[in-house]
């Protein structure tokens, strides 16, 4: 399996980019982003559609770009107008795709092209998207090896973290930075449809088993690690779309996880009546 | 009832000193020309209906909200991050994300400068520390349980025995009975009675809940968009100073006890 350079790549990405997002994935869900993220990788399309309009032979770059714009239009509507962030996502989200789409259309660009963004697919990865990958693994290691406490206060409430010190806006925007990076260099994997679930499945299983922080980050990165490769190796073996293969494997360990805790629910009242 | 005639300097000392205070939110004027000022170890209270900027001023206390013009001076500093080590802080019960299981412990531990990059590890040091802080509120036994998983006076005490672990000179408490059932609020009251005595603190505190007020506060700030009256208790709280600042009729009630009891239908 391993001894195909692209499926090498391929393999390296999910090793890097799973855990990543599972990570990321905790704060997100604690934060209530996860129809962010989805606004993101929707947005994505557009991306898409002027690569190939503007002839790159792989779209990362048009696709970065557009990612953040979107996210920095989240922003900034949000500070210019009356609008809920719902509707605001709402809107960039389903305005983006059809854009996308029309633009895409009116190129004449085969469905089974789009095909490969919507679901995912492990030729895309080259080496400039392991290289990304990396790189943003070392930035969001580095970050929370260095302001985790700082950043979980936030996590739990801005007001309380600004006034113990915390440089909110500073952290909010290197926050939302690299989460806009992560799931755009992870639809390459994943596919625009399916990259949140990589944010919001591992955490979901970790909660399952967590009873502190500790063990949600630590069980999040191992589920978000296991359904990468798992996904990974089922999709070269089965001949399937990469990302929905992850996806279904990290909602097989969610499945397992929400197993074990029903299971141990039936002790655990006595657990905690002796506390 | 006292009128506050706007005052020339302020006190180099005060805990909190305050002059002269305009905020607008939205183009609504919500604080318009705010005086006042809080002497150490008082117990002072904030009283006013909705929107009449009781939040709003102990926001520009805490640095959390810019305002047009005036000035808040903390211990007779403008820069209020220079004394923030200084300030203890209770927000309005908040929601808690029940995705995210922050311990109680792991809560605490945040605001300790030694957990910093690790708050997980557990040191024997400050596991007593943070212990410690939860004895003083009497919920020593939710150490290791979830935060979003208490209830919302176990949430509060938790929430006061953060604001205590560095030890601060000012206390500043945003509707602290909010959320708290009501067989806890007696204890609720002793408890920040107790810690105020304990620490000398010098506690400023926002409530919507008038007996809490009653018993606890040492002087009473009125507030709609400016301070309206001010005094101890027993005589700002009477129907005609709350009429001024609630705009709406108070009847003084009587409780078992015999001093009057105002209560606002």
């Amino acid at each position: 399996m391993f001894t195909e350079p692209f499926m090498q790549r391929a393999m390296l990405a999910a090793v890097l980019l799973a855990p990543l997002c599972a990570l990321l994935g905790v704060f997100v869900t604690a934060r209530r982003m996860a129809f962010f993220s989805d606004t993101i990788s929707h947005g994505a399309l557009i991306g898409v559609a002027l690569g190939f309009l503007l002839g790159f032979a792989e779209p990362t770059v048009p696709l970065l770009a557009v990612s953040l714009l979107i996210a920095a239009a989240v922003f900034w509507l949000r500070q210019h107008t009356e609008l809920t962030t719902d509707t605001i996502m709402a809107l960039l989200l389903s305005g983006s795709v059809a854009l996308g789409v029309i633009i895409l259309s009116l190129l004449k660009i085969r469905p089974g092209e789009i095909q490969r963004y919507l679901f995912g697919d492990i030729l895309a990865i080259g080496p400039g998207e392991v290289g990304l990958a990396a790189l943003l693994c070392v930035l969001v290691a580095t970050g929370l090896l260095f302001d985790l406490s700082p950043f979980s206060l936030l996590t739990l409430n801005e007001d309380l973290a600004q006034v113990c010190g915390v440089p909110v806006r500073r952290m909010n925007f290197i926050f939302v930075t690299v989460l806009t990076l992560a799931v755009a260099v992870s639809i390459r994997l994943l596919g625009i449809l399916l990259v949140t679930a990589l944010l919001v499945i591992p955490p979901a299983a970790a909660r399952n088993l967590s009873r502190n922080l500790r063990q949600q980050l630590l069980w999040s990165v191992v589920f978000g690690l296991a359904g990468g490769v798992g996904g990974m190796a089922a999709a070269y073996q089965f001949d399937v779309p990469c990302g929905p293969a992850i996806v279904l494997m990290c909602v097989l360990f969610f499945l397992f996880s929400l197993g074990l805790k029903l299971s141990r629910r039936g002790d655990q009242p006595t657990a905690d009546a002796t506390r | 009832m006292h009128t506050v005639a706007p005052q020339v300097s302020l006190d180099a000392r005060a805990p909190v000193a305050v002059h002269d205070l305009h905020v607008t939110l939205g183009g609504v004027p919500v604080l318009r020309g705010v005086n006042f000022q809080v002497p150490a170890g008082k117990v002072v209270a904030l009283i006013g209906p909705n929107g009449s900027g009781k939040t709003t001023l102990l926001r520009c206390l805490l640095g959390l909200q810019k305002f047009s013009r005036g000035e808040v001076r903390l211990f007779g500093q403008p820069d209020l991050a220079a004394v923030a080590a200084r300030v203890g802080y209770v927000p309005q019960r908040f929601e808690l994300e029940r995705s995210f299981v922050l311990s109680v412990r792991e809560f605490l531990a945040l605001r300790l400068k030694a957990t910093r990059h690790w708050f997980w590890q557990r040191h024997q040091h400050t596991d007593e520390r943070l212990r410690a802080a939860l004895e003083e509120v009497g919920v020593e036994k939710l150490f290791d349980r979830p935060l979003a998983a208490l209830s919302g006076g176990q949430i509060q005490r938790v929430l006061i025995a953060f604001s205590l672990l560095h030890k601060p000179d000012l206390l500043l408490l945003d509707e602290p009975m909010a959320g708290v059932d009501l067989p806890g609020e007696q204890t609720f009251y002793d408890v920040i009675a107790g810690i105020q005595r304990r620490h000398h603190l010098t506690v400023v505190m926002v409530s919507h809940d008038l007996s809490m007020v009653y018993r606890q506060a040492d002087w009473v700030y009125a507030l709609n968009g400016i301070i309206c009256c001010e005094g101890p208790p027993e005589k700002v709280m009477n129907a005609d100073s709350l009429k001024e600042a609630y705009g709406i009729h108070v009847t003084p009630y009587h409780h078992h006890h015999h001093h009057g009891h105002p209560h606002v239908h």
